[in-house]
């Protein structure tokens, strides 16, 4: 742990350079060992055939396979869809009950209910979209005996994409709320009162203060969604049984497949993902790093 | 605050460590130590059953081993859940059940990622779909039961890898709550009554129960046993029709109604009926056409952690009593050793009675499904899956 | 002006999400609940929920994944909360490689994840280059099956966890605090236990139920190292009764959420009410 490895009491500034990276090593040591190095040992096999000998066939597969290459696509887009609706549903609802105004008692509930509706996720989660927005689902009855309004006529369908980003938001957006609530309650309110006294509206409060300032946070934890909702299998197969060809479910079966299937394929596009994420992460940090201006 | 955080964490970690550590008494058989006397061996040799009384040394290493790693057997499939709770009771091993859901291809590769691991993750027998057997030979250890001579030669390799076990035949289960009208037999599927109202009850790239539902119903429009293309067609005309939900179904799924024709095997579908306990109200329906039987084979695991108690489960599954078991209400499967059973009067009439009349079924060969496999699994998204677009 | 002036003091805005917050919320769980009661025909009752909970396989996992979440909240905090707080501090240019190792847990799927730990823990322990065997292998006794589930529920968690701690220690000043503990002669400990800790409250407890909901819904990882959680279980149910398994998740959600209110209350729910600072 941190305090074993570091020296007692030393002045801020002049920690010597490599002893420095003392204090990461517990958390590097156990990435590698649960982690990187089982992930790495069986993606090793992506760049083996089926005996064995050294392919890059399967990596090639990834560009060429017209499934695959449209698996990945439609896999970015869902995440990115959930990413960004998730985040700003769920931002609003952080600032509902931080700034918002809401009375305590709404904001524990609200974080509790968060917190569950993250541990909602595969077989219960889609059970219960499918009784409430399924073909018999109370609400599409409710909607059908009430407002005499037949979603299904009108093209509506729960087994679709947009069916399964509905039903992803519901363990997206209580991720936003959980993590962004506590950055809120990081806006002073000194900084509000402070802007009001310089005669700024709400708005230019919002854009040229808070915003900025939380911009970071928000962008961050938005990438964060769209890593979860990028690598999420089970709510998926559980409701449309595979037929929305995502990534991972391609890769599941790949992986638990025969041996007709290919589990180097599987291992492949494991690996093409973790190559995604990598380029979105470039591309997240160069976003953060603008927004960062703002902090000191 | 921060004194009380302390008791409570200190607390909560001491009954996580001492729950953590206490083996069977709060965890389920799922747990269990591995016996010293378990070998790294390898493949065992070839052996066939010894006659009577060595049968007794078999019981005696399999007690030795004290335990048997099974995997993707649900209780209520087949009435395993009896014949596990009977094996337990007359041979005192303990049984780990390894993910009761697991489909084939699982279990295959449950197999071969725990090649050298000896817990209780490595399964010792896999009961697989027909056509997954002779592809994975080389994953098993081959074993001849005592009663081997009585299995149809048809349904076993003839070196022992592996032995058919049961069989049943592909069914819809309609749900005469939701849907009053009953269809009879695969065409009728497709009648716009049915919009939206047809599952499958797994992922035909996965699935066994689900690649041959797909090949049943190739027999029933045109197609052949040696072209299950017809099936492709027909379950691509069902989506098209808007007829196919793409949920992978179960009895919730049907008894809720969203999917009240779900296409299985009758011994699920009937043990389904049972469950539900006349809520909702469900008729099983064994199509009139391409009456399809499905035969799930039994093996032994080369790198068995308890190769000599997975033996031992081989002998009871074969016995009479084992394949009644499988018979016999709750159970509704055809047990593979029927013809035998019933030429010697071993039956007993009421569970003669219970399970489905399936006369004039089809049993597909072994290259006839694995064809049928490979076109179905490679084929199933370009028929039915990738139109699905993803645009909202 | 006015009129914006009126907004902001009736929380309207705040109310309209919150209410659509909740209404997503609530809407499936009754629509599960509503369906839970129906297992007898043509009646509401209780039946479904009788019959699951008589299952004894129902409190056993339940039990075992709440204890096994515990233990990775705890894990995970050991982990993150020095590993942040140094970064913070004195390594900046950590800051990256640690986000980036934190998403590739959320990005490599979980089954690979879970074959992963068998091929390397599934086999004994060697000393590396030699065939000197230190132990046997760890998935062999439950004791290290366990230690290695929580050890992959861990990383599951981790991307969540470091995020929100990350959060809560971006809005306090680990400069001066440190500073100023250190001139009053703290060591590392007291300054991380008592003086970093106790700022967090708000940050440790969404990134505790993010790792306990994590845990509880885990279906992947346990599968593989076949152990006996709860979310398998019900997975299994579901495959082939019908009303128990919509009785089961609708009260373990209930249960999951009062145990989150005990997260809440020993992480002193207060203190998160009032705002982190």
């Amino acid at each position: 742990m941190a305090q074993t490895a570091l020296p007692a009491s030393r002045s801020s500034t002049s920690t010597g350079g490599a002893g420095k990276w003392l204090g990461v090593l517990p958390f590097f040591l156990f990435a590698i060992l649960f982690l990187i190095w089982p992930s790495a040992r069986l993606m090793v096999a992506a760049f083996l055939d089926d005996k064995g000998g050294f392919t890059l066939a399967n990596l090639a597969a990834l560009f060429q396979n017209q499934t695959i290459v449209s698996s990945y696509l439609l896999s970015i887009e869902i995440s990115a869809v959930t990413a960004l609706a998730g985040g700003i549903f769920g931002f609003f609802l952080a600032y509902s009950v931080t700034i918002g105004g809401l009375p305590k008692p709404l904001r524990s509930m609200l974080i509790t209910f968060s917190a569950v509706a993250s541990n909602f996720a595969g077989v219960p989660l889609a059970f219960a979209f499918v009784a409430t927005l399924g073909r018999t689902g109370f609400i599409t009855a409710i909607l059908k005996n009430i407002f005499g309004v037949n979603i299904y006529q009108s093209g509506f369908n729960l087994y679709s994409f947009l069916g399964l980003s509905l039903t992803y938001m519901y363990f997206q957006f209580p991720l936003m709320v959980l993590i962004m609530a506590p950055a809120l309650d990081s806006l002073k309110n000194e900084w509000r009162e402070a802007a009001e006294n310089l005669g700024a509206t709400v708005f230019q409060y919002w854009w040229h203060v808070a915003l900025p300032i939380l911009l970071p946070s928000i962008l961050g934890t938005m990438f964060l969604l769209f890593a979860n909702s990028f690598g999420a299998y089970a709510t998926a197969y559980a409701l449309t049984g595979g037929s929305l060809p995502l990534i991972t479910i391609q890769l599941r079966a790949q992986i638990s497949g025969d041996v007709l299937h290919n589990p180097s394929l599987g291992y492949a596009m494991a690996m093409g993902m973790v190559i995604i994420m990598a380029v979105s992460t470039t591309g997240y940090i160069w976003l953060q790093s603008r927004s960062e201006r703002w902090l000191k | 605050m921060k004194n009380k955080f302390l008791i409570v964490l200190s607390v909560l970690l001491t009954a996580a460590i001492m729950a953590s550590c206490a083996p069977a008494a709060t965890a389920t058989p799922a747990a269990t130590e591995a016996p010293a006397a378990a070998t790294q061996a390898p493949a065992p040799a070839a052996t066939t059953a010894p006659a009577a009384s060595p049968m007794d040394a078999l019981i005696a290493a399999a007690k030795a081993e004290g335990s048997l790693n099974v995997i993707a057997l649900p209780h209520d499939w087949c009435n395993y859940g009896g014949v596990i709770s009977d094996f337990k009771a007359q041979y005192g091993l303990t049984i780990n059940e390894i993910t009761p859901d697991a489909g084939s291809g699982d279990e295959i590769t449950a197999i071969t990622a725990n090649k050298d691991n000896k817990g209780p993750q490595a399964p010792d027998v896999v009961d697989v779909g027909f056509s997954f057997g002779e592809a994975n030979k080389a994953l098993f250890a081959p074993y001849k039961v005592s009663t081997w001579a009585t299995i149809p030669d048809s349904a076993k390799s003839a070196d022992g890898y592996w032995y058919g076990d049961y069989y049943g035949v592909m069914a819809f289960m309609v749900n005469t709550d939701v849907q009053p009208k009953v269809p009879q037999d695969w065409s009728d599927l497709l009648d716009p009554a049915y919009k939206g109202q047809v599952a499958l009850s797994g992922d035909p790239r996965v699935s066994n129960q689900a690649i041959q539902a797909v090949f049943a119903s190739a027999l029933a429009n045109g197609g052949t046993l040696d072209n299950a293309q017809a099936g492709l067609d027909f379950f691509g005309k069902l989506n098209k029709a808007g007829n196919l939900v793409p949920l992978i179904s179960n009895n919730g799924l049907v008894a809720k109604g969203e999917t009240p024709i779900r296409i299985t095997w009758d011994y699920n579908a009937l043990a389904g009926v049972d469950s539900f306990n006349g809520n909702p109200k469900v008729t099983v329906v064994i199509p009139k056409s391409g009456r399809f039987a499905g035969v799930y084979v039994q093996a032994i695991s080369a790198y068995a952690p308890h190769p000599n108690a997975a033996k031992l489960w081989m002998e009871y599954l074969y016995s009479d009593k084992g394949q009644l078991t499988w018979m016999a209400k709750p159970g509704y499967c055809h047990p593979i050793r029927e013809a035998d059973l019933r030429a010697r009067g071993a039956v007993p009439a009421d569970v003669s009675a219970a399970v489905p009349d399936v006369s004039g079924a089809v049993f597909p060969s072994d290259a006839q499904l694995s064809g049928a496999k490979d076109l179905i699994t490679k084929n199933w998204d370009k028929a039915v899956g990738s139109d699905i677009k993803a645009a909202p | 002006m006015k009129f914006v002036t009126w907004l902001r003091r009736a929380p309207l805005w705040s109310g309209f999400w919150y209410l659509l917050g909740v209404l997503y919320f609530v809407l499936p769980l009754y629509a599960t609940f509503d369906f839970s009661l129906r297992i007898e025909r043509d009646k509401i009752g209780l039946l479904a929920y009788q019959k699951a909970f008589a299952d004894p396989g129902f409190l056993q996992t339940f039990v075992y994944s709440n204890v096994l979440a515990v233990i990775t909240i705890l894990v995970g905090l050991i982990l993150v909360v020095p590993t942040s707080y140094w970064i913070r501090l004195r390594l900046p240019e950590a800051r990256r490689v640690v986000e980036y190792v934190t998403t590739l847990a959320l990005v490599i799927p979980a089954i690979v994840m879970g074959f992963g730990l068998v091929s390397v823990f599934g086999a004994p322990i060697k000393i590396p280059f030699t065939s000197i065997q230190l132990t046997d292998s760890l998935l062999n006794s439950p004791v290290g099956t366990n230690f290695i589930v929580v050890m992959g529920y861990t990383v599951l968690a981790l991307p969540l966890m470091y995020r929100s701690i990350d959060t809560g220690m971006r809005t306090i000043d680990v400069r001066v605090l440190t500073e100023a503990s250190q001139s009053l002669g703290a060591n590392w400990f007291t300054i991380i236990v008592k003086i970093i800790l106790p700022n967090l409250r708000a940050s440790i407890l969404s990134g505790a139920l993010l790792t306990f909901a994590i845990v509880v819904g885990e279906v992947t990882i346990s599968s593989i190292l076949n152990v006996p959680a709860f979310s398998p279980y019900l997975w299994l149910l579901g495959q082939h009764k019908a009303y128990e398994p919509a009785a089961l998740s609708f009260a373990s959600f209930l249960l999951i959420w009062a145990s989150m209110g005990v997260i809440q209350i020993v992480t002193g729910g207060r203190a998160q009410a009032a705002g982190a600072h």
